[in-house]
């Protein structure tokens, strides 16, 4: 289906969820808009009695600012020109004795707001409510009640103040609650209303579902202009404007904008826009409104550009930017770090994974939807998938299953050190690859980038493995905890790279590449002299510094790290028997034809990584297969074995 | 079917731009080609006025993937713009379609003559089209060759139904319809088993009206029929 009919199909399977406000986790409230709504936040909350008599006013807090309020085409897209909203709005629309505190004003905006007010009130679908505010605003005292109630304050001249500066603090005393919560001057603030009427529970205008579906079906009459719906294939009213604010309130861009006549767009073949294509009203509020849900729900923004992930009916889906072990954290699954079979990793995955599964429906979709604006006026879609939600899982299964490393970067929430085994994160590929202070532009490009290879199953483009390569193989100029990290992240990619050859975190000591060898040996190298330099000193190993230069020309600096390490072979003395034993055992497997200068493969990293990490594991800990505990900020592990 | 070609057309990128967003400039594509698009293509491969290209079906050989692309469009008054524009990556297609008579062509029924048509056209499949071949859009150049529709692995063969909703089918032109009018054609699309199967440009029920046109006219004036034009070449019936 097609990405508009997809959203719309959300907002219809959501319905009950209409108006229900919900908390972010920065206590930003949100919710699924009905139609011919939109959110604004209100600054001032007025209350009526059920005979259109002002009761009491106050501040609203910002938290509880936002506010769903009914709108119109023309009022949704108001720039400069006065249109109203048709019931809450601002005092230049709402107060009939603006002027008379604010001075003059452009236009006629109370008289519009007025006029658009009565039409819903006479019309059939006119509200009780609603008229209550009709008759109170008909009587042109708002601001002064307002200021009566100490809402807004007025200055000698009996004007509204425009700013609360430190001569009136110093006059008055505490800055009151108004100015705490609007920006300009107080004539710019927001107003919503509650009726109390004895009996009934809602008082709130805005929450109350009749008031809504009272607008709802006056706005429907007044939309009379039929036309075919490029969406719905269907005969029904025809939107002439398009939502903005998709991405967040402050975001003026539209998925579909129709002003466009200066570009070589539609103009040729046709003549207008509405020749070009129609959406029905219907559609384009229920898609749009839908889409801003779900991006306050579960979107990711990186640098403006939205990356968003929903199933059509069951919204919630595994991440396909996270890693691993975020997909563990819903269950109750503990993962299973170091040395644990593949074939375990890989049933702990489809175990998190399958808890998406069988919901009892198997013809659902997922839709993969990332958006990003060029210029300012225009939002475009940079991606779209829509897949089953069956090939979905598996294409992330497979993913996770064969992407994979073990991870040391991740803090548990009693922030202790985690090791785990999994795919990285989309976002720390980003930081692997180019560096944690990568531009925000490059990461949200490579991220968008990665969504083929983990959804599609497409080979992880060259250039981002061979960066996280080049930047794993030169530890001196990092942290050790952030080499560490690219380290381990490199050989995520690089196990992806190679998948066919199937390589595992466990050592293989039958692997006969040369790449691989020589990154056991540079291993080895490291561990000895990390072993001899002992517990207190931290320096970087020769094997660390040469790193860099090994890769590129391995048999060369292979004898410098070599002649370097004999001091410490000495001072060990039998204790490095092991290993030397070790060294000659890798060397005699490397054919005497590969010990040239030719560039290591990326590979070189999963041998060196290995090697590694099966010498940190004590022999004891080997036989009963589980890992030792490791800490990684003091590279202790040289004392065992 | 009589009159009938087959060809697979292939091309790195595609664009048959969503009519939604083609109106603000930022392009995004169908996920499958149009039954316009298509026709397009089969009448770069060959075509005259006396036909008309009917697209039969669609087999889509590979999996439909996006990328995009920042684009700088041209702009009427000059000066500079961007835009994201949405591409179909790595496209890969088997057609079949089938050519009858324009009905509203009667001035040129001496000119309907199907064995030399069909074979004109069979020869421009196997030459690659007369005319360049682009999938959706002139920036995503396409190339056509024979092929044997339905034939070789399609990485839809296994999927049994996906409903693509309502799509734009194509626009009839005048001497299509023979109407004085341009109409936009709306279809719901489904693909089975990586096949999509168009109906015809006639059976489509959802039409609006978008412009207006005229029939051009064919006569001796501006045409030259192929029996003069050998006569006048081979002044003695080509005997030498």
């Amino acid at each position: 289906m097609s990405w508009l009919a997809n959203l719309y199909k959300t907002y219809e399977n959501h319905t009950r969820d209409v108006g229900q406000f919900e908390k972010k986790k920065n206590n930003r409230e949100y919710a699924l808009i009905p139609v011919s709504h939109t959110t604004q936040s209100a600054h001032i909350e007025v209350n009526l009695d059920g005979e259109g008599n002002y009761l009491s006013a106050k501040v609203i807090d910002k938290n509880e600012g936002s506010t769903i309020i009914p709108c119109t085409e023309a009022s949704a897209s108001r720039t400069s020109a006065p249109v109203p909203y048709p019931l809450f709005d601002k005092l230049v629309y709402v107060a009939g004795d603006f002027v008379q505190y604010c001075g003059e004003v452009k236009g006629t905006p109370h008289t519009d707001y007025m006029k658009q007010l009565r039409s819903w009130c006479e019309s059939p679908y006119g509200h009780s409510k609603v008229k209550c505010v009709h008759e109170y605003l008909a009587k042109g005292t708002l601001i002064t009640d307002l200021i009566r109630d100490k809402v807004l304050w007025i200055d000698g001249q009996g004007k509204l103040i425009e700013k609360w500066t430190a001569a009136l603090e110093a006059e008055r005393g505490e800055k009151p609650d108004i100015f705490k919560v609007i920006v300009s001057d107080q004539s710019a603030a927001f107003i919503r209303f509650a009726v109390q009427v004895p009996g009934e529970v809602e008082s709130r205008l805005w929450r109350d579902p009749s008031v809504q579906q009272s607008f709802i079906q006056f706005y429907e009459m007044s939309l009379k202009e039929k036309d075919l719906c490029y969406v719905s294939g269907e005969l029904l009213p025809y939107a002439d404007k398009h939502t903005s604010r998709i991405r967040n309130s402050a975001d003026k861009s539209k998925l579909i904008s129709a002003n466009d006549s200066d570009g070589f767009t539609y103009r040729g073949r046709f003549r207008s826009s509405r020749d070009a294509a129609t959406v029905s009203y219907e559609v384009s509020q229920k898609a749009h409104n839908a889409l801003k849900w779900l991006i306050e729900r579960q979107g990711i923004t990186v640098d403006g550009r939205v990356f968003l992930v929903w199933g059509i009916e069951s919204l919630d889906m595994p991440d396909p930017l996270g890693d691993t072990f975020s997909l563990y954290q819903d269950e109750d699954e503990e993962p299973t770090g170091g040395d644990s079979t593949h074939k375990e990793f890989a049933n702990q995955v489809r175990r998190a994974i399958g808890g998406y599964r069988y919901d009892g429906n198997y013809t659902s979709n997922v839709i993969i939807m990332v958006l990003d604006a060029a210029t300012p006026g225009r939002l475009s879609m940079v991606y779209y998938r829509d897949l089953n939600k069956e090939i979905f899982l598996d294409r992330l299964q497979a993913w996770h299953e064969t992407c994979y490393w073990q991870h040391r970067y991740r803090k548990s929430a009693d922030n202790k050190n985690i090791t785990f085994i999994g795919a990285p994160a989309t976002r720390d590929i980003a930081f692997a690859a180019y560096g944690p202070r990568a531009n925000d532009k490059i990461v949200k490009g490579l991220i968008e980038r990665m969504l083929p290879c983990i959804i599609d199953g497409r080979k992880i483009p060259l250039d981002i493995v061979r960066s996280a390569v080049n930047r794993a193989s030169n530890p001196v100029g990092l942290d050790e905890w952030e080499w560490e990290k690219t380290l381990s992240i490199t050989c995520a990619l690089v196990n992806k790279t190679f998948e066919r050859e199937g390589f595992e975190v466990a050592l293989n000591t039958e692997n006969k590449d040369r790449s691989y060898l020589f990154g056991r040996m540079l291993a080895i190298a490291d561990v000895l002299e990390r072993r001899a330099l002992g517990r207190e000193e931290k320096r970087a190993t020769n094997a660390v510094r040469y790193m860099n230069a090994f890769a590129q020309r391995p048999s060369r600096t292979w004898t410098i790290i070599q002649s370097n390490i004999q001091p410490y072979q000495a001072r060990m003395g039998t204790d490095a028997g092991y290993y030397n034993r070790l060294l000659d055992e890798v060397g005699a497997q490397l054919e005497a034809e590969n010990f040239t200068d030719k560039p290591l493969s990326g590979l070189y990293l999963l041998g060196f990584y290995s090697q590694r990490n099966d010498l940190y594991t004590s022999k004891k800990n080997k036989e009963i297969g589980t890992d030792i505990e490791q800490d990684q900020e003091n590279n202790e592990q040289g004392e065992i074995i | 079917m009589r009159n009938q070609i087959e060809f697979e057309v292939s091309g790195r990128y595609a664009l048959f731009t969503d009519p939604l967003t083609k109106l603000g400039g930022e392009k995004f594509s169908y996920q499958v080609p149009s039954y316009e698009s298509l026709k397009g293509i089969v009448e770069s491969i060959y075509w005259k006025p006396t036909l008309t290209w009917v697209v039969d079906e669609v087999r889509v050989m590979k999996f439909i993937q996006t990328e995009s692309k920042g684009i700088r469009p041209i702009e009427y008054s000059g000066g500079n713009t961007l835009a994201y524009y949405t591409y179909l990556k790595d496209v890969h297609y088997q057609v079949r379609a089938h050519f009858e008579f324009n009905p509203h062509r009667e001035d040129l029924m001496y000119d309907r003559n199907e064995f030399k048509h069909h074979n004109i056209a069979k020869r421009a499949v196997k030459a690659g089209g007369r005319r360049d071949i682009f999938l959706g859009t002139r920036e995503c150049q396409g190339y056509v060759e024979p092929c044997v529709f339905g034939e070789g692995a399609g990485d839809y063969d296994e999927v049994p139904e996906i409903d693509f909703g309502t799509m734009v089918h194509g626009i009839s032109y005048p001497d299509e319809t023979g109407r004085k009018e341009r109409e936009t054609r709306l279809w719901r699309a489904k693909m089975q088993h990586g096949i999509i199967r168009f109906i015809r440009p006639e059976e489509c029920t959802l039409v609006r009206k978008t412009g207006e046109g005229a029939v051009k006219a064919f006569s001796s004036a501006n045409m030259q029929d192929v029996d003069s034009l050998y006569e006048e070449m081979f002044v003695d019936g080509g005997s030498e």
